[in-house]
């Protein structure tokens, strides 16, 4: 049970990001709930700042007990620790005063019977505000103990070994609290949206899984650049096996983000068509989110033994053979030509599944093929997931075949990035009320237009990115 | 063609054949539950 927090440091690191990657996930349900005018939602969201609200007593008490634990030691900031501090308190009355209000609101709304409009809005700005001051806090607080991020900056010949930069970690630390906490998040309101048969809720949940999904590869692609960044050259406090062991379980969390988020993908999909869900899709989605957020769990955990030396215990068997592990086994394998080559052939056509659904799509809300109504393209939509499926899978086994050298071209961050914006956009395109009502001969709103055309450019920034990458 | 063009030559197929047979698998079971429900 190493899991289960032993130190202050260790409950600190813990419960301190639920307080800003997680109010902001709560905040995202809070203006669905707006915007879908859900009451259930609206409340379930109430609760959770309320929660949020008393998170702030562990979070004060154990960056009490993790700064007395860190003072006088040569390589932690004592200055930024006292910013983050002094901040950290701003951030934690804001938190409280966000969970009060949330609470109040709750317990008026048992007496009147609904939601006060007004108390509702109060709750929705403090909680605005409370995000900025966290946002300022987290940063604060990562600068304390990540030397790497004060590191000089590396020179030396573009692409030759030891330039990967520093800045991959800093993007790594930040990124990878969104699917961790985002998917958290959204299995608590899955839960609660089972027990109450709140279909909104549902649908809410499940479109979180696909976001946590879609954010699970940068978050594996800027992990594997910080693994360059820390291992070339060589820092004393890092261990490349330890890094090979949280890369091990990163890569079971990847195919689990997968799982989960195109299975719960695949029910909104249906949703649409059917006007219900389907509760054994609903059941097996929930069982295929408890065991993805059990690996990521044991991920994140690994993660944070790399450069938390305070959170090991003396019980802890770490591993010290940087070539031990499924990682590097996969990467001797696939850089073999009778492995890769197929796995890029698959990739190819994921592409063009990808691509050619995505264009079909975008091609009718811009106004071509008018007489077709909305919801007939949206039966395609499925190629398009599959082309994703199959290309988030033969595109990381490709990273792994040589992932210095991908890493580090000019061309790999844009496409990545690019990638993660094209399939949030399409998203729209299987949610959008206003689309799916849109019928043959009508034009499709403006708005929509305007997320086609994103939806076309990222795309066509995906291929030229990936194309360009062996000469750019 | 030396053998080792034809071994990748056939792990191409056999890659390709088997992702592609799985996702038409899966999206005509898919596309019969909406037909057969569907409005």
């Amino acid at each position: 049970m190493h899991l289960i927090p032993h130190s202050w440091s260790h409950l600190h690191i813990l419960v301190s990001v639920f307080p800003s990657c997680g109010l902001m996930f709560v905040l995202g349900f809070y203006i669905a709930g707006f915007v879908t005018k859900n009451e259930g939602m609206k409340q379930t969201c109430l609760a959770l700042f309320g929660v949020l609200g008393l998170l702030a007593i562990p979070t004060y008490f154990s960056g009490a007990g993790s700064m007395a634990a860190l003072d006088g030691k040569p390589d932690v900031d004592q200055d930024m620790l006292n910013y983050h501090y002094y901040v950290g308190l701003f951030g934690l009355a804001a938190l409280v005063i966000v969970g009060a209000a949330a609470w109040i609101a709750l317990w008026r709304s048992l007496g009147a019977k609904q939601l006060s409009d007004q108390a509702l809005k109060v709750v929705l700005g403090l909680a605005i505000v409370t995000l900025a001051l966290m946002v300022v806090v987290d940063e604060l607080g990562w600068e304390v103990h990540h030397f790497e991020l004060h590191l000089p900056p590396k020179e030396g010949p573009y692409m030759a070994p030891g330039t990967t930069p520093e800045t991959w970690s800093h993007v790594h630390m930040i990124l990878n609290h969104f699917p961790t906490v985002g998917f958290t998040f959204a299995l608590v309101f899955y839960l609660i949206a089972l027990a109450m048969n709140n279909d909104v809720m549902k649908r809410s949940s499940l479109v979180v899984f696909v976001i946590s999904a879609v954010l699970g590869v940068p978050t594996y692609v800027t992990g594997a650049a910080s693994m360059w960044a820390l291992t070339d050259p060589p820092i004393p406090q890092i261990s490349k096996a330890l890094i090979n062991e949280h890369r091990d379980m990163a890569l079971l969390t990847l195919f689990g983000l997968a799982f989960t988020g195109g299975a719960a993908w695949i029910e909104l999909w249906r949703y649409r068509h059917l006007g219900r869900f389907s509760n054994r899709s609903l059941y097996v989605i929930l069982a295929f989110a408890i065991i993805t957020f059990a690996v990521m769990a044991e991920t994140g955990h690994r993660g944070g033994q790399i450069n938390h030396p305070e959170i090991r215990l003396a019980t802890d068997a770490l591993p010290t053979d940087p070539k031990a592990g499924w990682t590097p086994a996969i990467e001797l394998l696939i850089n073999n030509v009778i492995w890769f080559v197929p796995w890029q052939t698959v990739h190819f056509f994921g592409f063009s599944m990808i691509f050619g659904t995505v264009l079909v799509v975008v091609l009718r809300v811009l106004g071509f093929a008018k007489s077709i109504p909305f919801s007939a393209v949206h039966r395609i939509l499925p190629l398009g997931l599959l082309g994703v499926l199959m290309n988030v899978f033969s595109g990381m086994l490709m990273l792994l075949a040589d992932s210095f050298r991908y890493l580090n071209e000019t061309t790999f961050a844009p496409k990545i990035a690019f990638i993660a914006i094209g399939v949030i956009a399409v998203l729209y395109f299987s949610l959008s009320e206003r689309l799916w009502t849109v019928k043959a001969g009508e034009d499709a709103p403006a708005s929509s237009k305007a997320v086609a055309v994103l939806v076309l450019l990222s795309w066509c920034g995906v291929i030229i990115g990936g194309r360009l990458l062996p000469y750019v | 063609m030396s053998n080792d063009n034809l071994m990748i030559l056939l792990m191409v197929i056999a890659v390709v054949v088997c992702v592609l047979g799985l996702g038409a698998a899966g999206i005509y079971c898919l596309n019969k539950t909406v037909d057969q429900n569907g409005h």
